[in-house]
């Protein structure tokens, strides 16, 4: 057998061609003209709004025009928004954003491919969308300020009318909403899962009452739901509650199915060998479920719980159906009571800012909870799989 | 039946810890059981063997019912456990369970996993069970993981502390399905050699298991289930030595 060379057996060829581009020489520049574009256009609008509302000013000519009398009740904080709007520094300021915003997208989406790091690519593509944001805020920025700005802050954005209600009702109407939703809540829990119990059951004639509720509650709008149960306790039962707490109960039966179909999901999460392993130690279905099962469950449905209760919150404005009492608003009838009192919907701004105060928190809350669940699940659960 | 006993069954007049009588198990129309017969003595050690799919943890499982025979009755300690006025819970507390995947309550440490079915099943006051419980810890050498919860355990640690759940509760009969085959082969020989010493101090025992040594050494008798059926029964020794029919012979040349 004769012997084989190296080179036979591996012949030397060329040296693959290299395929990298050039290395653009401008680096990171797209994500300075994207931070430039953004800063111009937000921090330009707070810092000229700052300007215009702090200095000492009065209700100008113009303001007069578009029918902001200077007796009006806060005219000229609303006179301020719209002279800093319509202001030249503003237009320099929206102008300058367009121009840094597209520079920015130019340079950007042209370059980050011949970027030599990762780093340095995803710098410039951030630059670029960063730009885009601008643009796009800048463009609409200056369609509304050729609108008619006058009007809509007038109406929205006029905060000195709230003065005599705010903070005292204010304040009450938060508690309130909270009120509402938390016992709504609670007593939807409770339900949810008597509810989901009764409908993982094998027996149809336990499942069916069951999943009729849920079907039913899940089926019909809460409003109507709201204003029905009022009338039903009422009228057909002969019972008169306030209707704050016909609210606190019907918000507890509407979650109540919610949440059983949260629960149902967690309890049928939970691996099949879990009740086997109850039941092979002599539990009885039951006592499975109880000590093993559902505690289980419960920790894997807290995140979804949670986000229930955020929707909750909002939900509880539909009490606007029913006829509370001043001292029972929650935050939208209270708005509505503002709005007809002073003919200002700037309560709407107020309280659509109250009700963000509390959930802006909560979803925060959420996700924590849930990234906190997800590892610490992975680490008990995750082993015995 | 198709299987020719060799060894022949425990004699009639004396009544067998548990007795098998012509089970059948149909999961809609798949007939997974065709007709099982199997009795054990007290302190025998029933090793259950096939390839997978031919029923046997469905045979193990009807034992204890958690799944229901379709037809067929069990009888344990006298008693005939399929008749549908057993109470099936107080059954249970004497027929212990070992499954594949652990079954540990991920929620609770090794010690409450073992003394909750104690307290709320068997009613011990609390000192009583956290007693009994670590008695058993002692018993497959994990008390020093008391307190640790199953994900902290390795799985050999997490079957060990599974043994010890179901052996507190002082049963007369223990079932294990698979108990080794979710564990990385290094972890295999801690829990065998628990089972092998309960198997020594005279626990009953019926054994599903794909590790042929144990079988040969450790039982009593051997089931060969395949199809359904018991296709050949006979002492562990013999049947690896001798194996009569053509299906048996195939397995072991497979398996080992």
């Amino acid at each position: 057998m004769a012997e084989v060379s190296l080179e036979e057996r591996m012949p030397v060829r060329e040296a693959p061609p290299d395929t990298r581009g050039p290395s653009s020489p401008v680096s990171a520049t797209a994500l300075w003209l994207g931070i430039a574009a953004i800063v111009a256009v937000l921090g330009g609008l707070v810092l000229v709004q700052a300007n215009y509302a702090l200095s000492d000013r009065v209700v100008t000519r113009a303001c007069v025009d578009l029918g902001l009398r200077r007796d009006l009740t806060g005219s000229l904080g609303v006179c301020n928004i719209v002279e800093a709007l319509r202001s030249s520094q503003m237009t320099v300021l929206l102008y300058a954003a367009i121009a840094l915003g597209a520079a920015a997208m130019a340079l950007g989406w042209g370059t980050y491919k011949r970027m030599d790091t990762r780093r340095r690519r995803e710098q410039t593509v951030t630059g670029a969308i960063l730009g885009l944001q601008a643009v796009i805020l800048a463009l609409v920025l200056l369609i509304f300020r050729d609108g008619r700005p006058d009007l809509f802050a007038k109406h929205f954005l006029n905060f000195e009318v709230l003065g005599p209600y705010f903070p005292g009702t204010f304040l009450d109407a938060v508690k309130n909403t909270m009120i509402l939703a938390f016992v709504g809540e609670l007593g939807g829990i409770v339900i949810g899962l008597v509810l989901a119990i009764l409908v993982i059951s094998q027996r149809r004639a336990a499942r069916a009452p069951a999943r009729a509720y849920i079907n039913f509650f899940r089926g019909t709008p809460l409003i109507w739901q709201l204003a029905t149960i009022y009338f039903l306790l009422l009228f057909g039962f002969e019972i008169k509650l306030a209707a704050f707490t016909v609210a606190m109960i019907v918000f507890a039966l509407n979650t109540g199915a919610y949440a059983a179909e949260v629960f149902r999901a967690g309890i049928q999460s939970i691996e099949r060998g879990q009740l086997e392993a109850a039941r092979s130690l002599g539990m009885s279905w039951f006592q499975a479920m109880r000590y093993a099962i559902v505690p289980q469950a419960v920790r894997r449905v807290i995140p979804p719980l949670m986000n229930e209760f955020v929707i909750l919150i909002k939900d509880t404005a539909l009490v606007i159906v029913l006829g509370l009492v001043a001292s029972e608003y929650e935050l939208f009838t209270w708005a509505r009571q503002g709005v007809s009192d002073t003919f200002n919907a700037t309560f709407f701004t107020a309280a659509a800012l109250g009700y963000l105060a509390v959930t802006l928190p909560l979803i925060r809350l959420v996700n924590a909870v849930e990234k906190r669940l997800r590892s610490g699940l992975v680490s008990i659960a995750g082993a015995a799989a | 039946m198709t299987a020719t006993p060799r060894a022949a069954m425990p004699p009639p007049e004396k009544e067998p810890l548990i007795r098998m009588e012509g089970i059948h198990k149909w999961f809609g129309d798949n007939h997974v059981l065709r007709g099982i017969d199997l009795a054990l003595e007290p302190g025998e050690v029933q090793v259950i063997i096939g390839p997978s799919g031919g029923g046997k943890s469905t045979l193990l499982r009807c034992t204890n019912l958690l799944e229901r025979p379709t037809l067929g009755s069990v009888w344990f300690e006298g008693q005939d456990i399929t008749d549908i006025r057993t109470d099936l819970n107080d059954v249970r507390t004497r027929m212990g369970m070992v499954f594949q995947q652990f079954n540990l309550f991920p929620h609770m440490t090794a010690l409450r996993n073992i003394t909750i079915a104690l307290e709320k099943v068997l009613k011990l006051d609390r000192k009583e069970a956290d007693e009994r419980a670590m008695e058993q810890l002692r018993h497959v050498g994990l008390e020093q993981k008391a307190d640790a919860y199953p994900g902290q355990l390795s799985g050999g640690q997490q079957q060990r502390v599974a043994i010890a759940r179901a052996l507190a509760m002082q049963p007369r009969l223990m079932l294990f399905d698979e108990v080794t085959s979710a564990l990385d082969p290094e972890l295999v020989g801690e829990v065998l050699a628990v089972m092998r010493q309960l198997a020594e101090e005279g626990m009953t025992m019926m054994v599903v298991t794909h590790e042929m040594g144990f079988a040969r050494e450790v039982g009593t008798w051997m089931v060969f289930v395949d199809g359904g059926v018991i296709a050949e029964r006979g002492r562990p020794r013999e049947m690896f030595a001798n194996p009569e029919t053509e299906r048996l012979r195939q397995f072991f040349s497979k398996v080992l």
